[in-house]
């Protein structure tokens, strides 16, 4: 849902065949060759292991030398994925829908903020 | 400032063809609070249900749980900025509707909304069995978007408190008690010297839709840290509009009953000495979350804390904040205490918080929410079961055949709130 709604205005990388802990790699990885990351990875008080949707907005071109404050947070945010035993998922169709609504509200929320610095 | 807040103690709650308290029970007509409620179009139908303490009632999917008050003497309403007019509140009379609480149910998002049982094991665990509850059951219209749907419930449920509130204006008290904050210059006064100054920081859940708290009709996530009077909470000058974690969402009942407020408040000139109150937001965007904790910092030391309080709603990215507002007084030399709760897993052996800091060293927990529960059939249900195998906590099997739910702690109201306000407790 996230892909579909901001396509046309950012450069966006979708992780179709994958989880929420492919999304944290592939951004983590990003932020090796400069990337700065601009939203919390785990967002939403939705639990880590719970959700299949995961989005995470970061600089859309390398910033220079790696940013060590992204890096920390994405190395926290992915110890947790790898220490969490997961609790029993829910692979009820009929909630995926609102699990993708909560990630793209998360998203329009960093937006407005991004919108009134004036980077967005 | 000073607020005096008379208690009435509800002890029922029936239907009639009027609306009024009478010998300290609740007496509604539903039909003219049903036509209250369909005034927003966005909702399609409602109905009202009565849940007491002892019952073999489960309701679910909670949205949110109110308080019933008025206010009586002093400027402003109860829910100012929402459903009374913006006006300063949190001074003067306010009268409470004590033991009942409006709860709001129906879907809205079908994995965060929670349980209330007024009964069994599962009553333990939620503040809400102990109290009679007027259920509003609604349905969204068709077609809406859940966030508009949100706001409907939202709105339908704090007037329905307030219409309800109203009918306890003219009825004496059974008990009056005083809450009197002092303003920073008194703060100095010589004979609270020698005691800590305690402040307590309060972090409202606002990552965006579906994830908000309001401030005076303020959406909170569009807002700096800031200074309020803890008697403004008391008159409903933050109300909760979020569909997070049914265990450790404060509800707007919540807000209206702090404990921590409420503790300091005693402890005040006695034990410690009670600056004051921050609140501040839990966002998505890194730059605001930076923004906020170096503003509740830098207001912290301002006051200036000795020592703070610092409670969290939810978890996950929550924990960032709470981390960044720990880390951050501690450096300024301000000891903290964090309230949190824990997802350790359900064997309790995994990392508690998604976040962590070794500067935050003194944490008061409101309990694992991963523990699991067997919660047995009740006979009447309020709601639906519809969604209990998918709510934060449950799982596919959750309900039984006999209906049954087997799940985490996570799925029941308030159940890890935390700001402590549970019954059970290991202290």
């Amino acid at each position: 849902m996230v892909a579909e709604a901001f396509s046309g205005r950012f450069s966006i990388q979708f992780i179709e065949e994958g989880n929420d802990r492919d999304v944290l790699l592939r951004a983590r990885d990003l932020v090796h060759v400069g990337h700065r990351i601009l939203t919390a990875p785990l967002a939403g008080s939705i639990k880590p292991w719970e959700t299949p949707y995961r989005s995470v907005m970061l600089t859309a071109e390398p910033e220079g030398p790696m940013d060590l404050f992204s890096l920390d947070l994405m190395e926290r945010a992915l110890a947790i994925l790898r220490e969490t035993k997961a609790s029993p998922r829910t692979v009820s169709q009929a909630i995926l829908q609102d699990f993708q609504i909560v990630d793209k509200s998360l998203m329009e929320s960093a937006l407005m903020s991004m919108e009134a610095a004036g980077q967005a | 400032m000073k607020l005096e807040l008379g208690y009435i103690d509800i002890k029922g709650i029936r239907f009639g063809t009027y609306n009024a308290v009478e010998d300290r029970v609740l007496v509604v007509n539903p039909d003219t609070l049903i036509e209250q409620v369909l005034e927003d179009p966005h909702i399609k139908a409602a109905r009202f249900e009565i849940a007491s303490p002892g019952e073999k009632t489960r309701i679910t999917p909670v949205k949110d749980v109110i308080e019933p008050r008025v206010k009586v003497e002093g400027p402003g309403g109860i829910f100012p900025g929402v459903i009374s007019k913006v006006d300063r509140v949190g001074s003067g009379k306010t009268h409470v509707m004590r033991g009942m609480a409006v709860v709001t149910a129906g879907k809205i998002v079908g994995f965060q909304e929670g349980i209330i049982d007024m009964s069994g094991p599962g009553a333990d665990y939620t503040p809400f069995s102990k109290t009679h509850n007027l259920v509003l059951v609604m349905e969204p219209a068709e077609g809406i978007h859940p966030h508009e749907y949100e706001k409907a419930a939202r709105l339908a449920g704090l007037k329905i408190a307030v219409t309800v509130g109203e009918l306890a204006r003219n009825i004496a008290p059974d008990e009056t008690v005083v809450y009197e904050t002092p303003t920073i210059a008194e703060t100095f006064d010589a004979k609270l010297r020698g005691l800590p100054r305690v402040g307590y920081v309060m972090m409202l859940q606002s990552q965006g839709l579906l994830h908000d708290t309001y401030v005076y009709g303020v959406d909170a996530k569009r807002t700096l840290s800031t200074l309020i009077r803890p008697t403004e909470l008391m008159d409903g000058a933050i109300v909760s509009g979020n569909c997070v974690s049914a265990c450790d969402k404060n509800t707007t009942y919540h807000h209206l009953n702090n404990p921590i407020i409420e503790e300091l408040l005693a402890r005040h000139g006695k034990t410690l000495n009670f600056v004051g109150m921050i609140i501040t937001n839990e966002t998505v965007y890194l730059s605001d979350k930076i923004r906020s904790s170096d503003w509740t910092a830098d207001m912290a030391g301002f006051l200036p804390f000795d020592g703070a309080i610092i409670s969290q709603e939810g978890f996950g990215n929550p924990d960032t904040d709470l981390i960044m507002n720990c880390t951050k007084l501690e450096k300024k030399g301000i000891k903290t205490v964090i309230v949190t709760d824990e997802y350790a897993g359900q064997d309790g052996k995994s990392q508690s918080l998604a976040d962590a800091d070794e500067l935050a060293n003194a944490v008061v927990s409101a309990g694992n929410a991963n523990e699991t529960i067997v919660l047995p059939p009740m006979d009447h249900i309020i709601g639906t079961l519809d969604y209990v195998d998918t709510i934060a906590g449950g799982h596919d099997g959750s309900l039984r055949p006999d209906g049954s739910i087997e799940a985490e702690i996570q799925v029941i109201i308030g159940a890890t709130n935390e700001l402590g306000f549970n019954h059970m407790s290991a202290r």
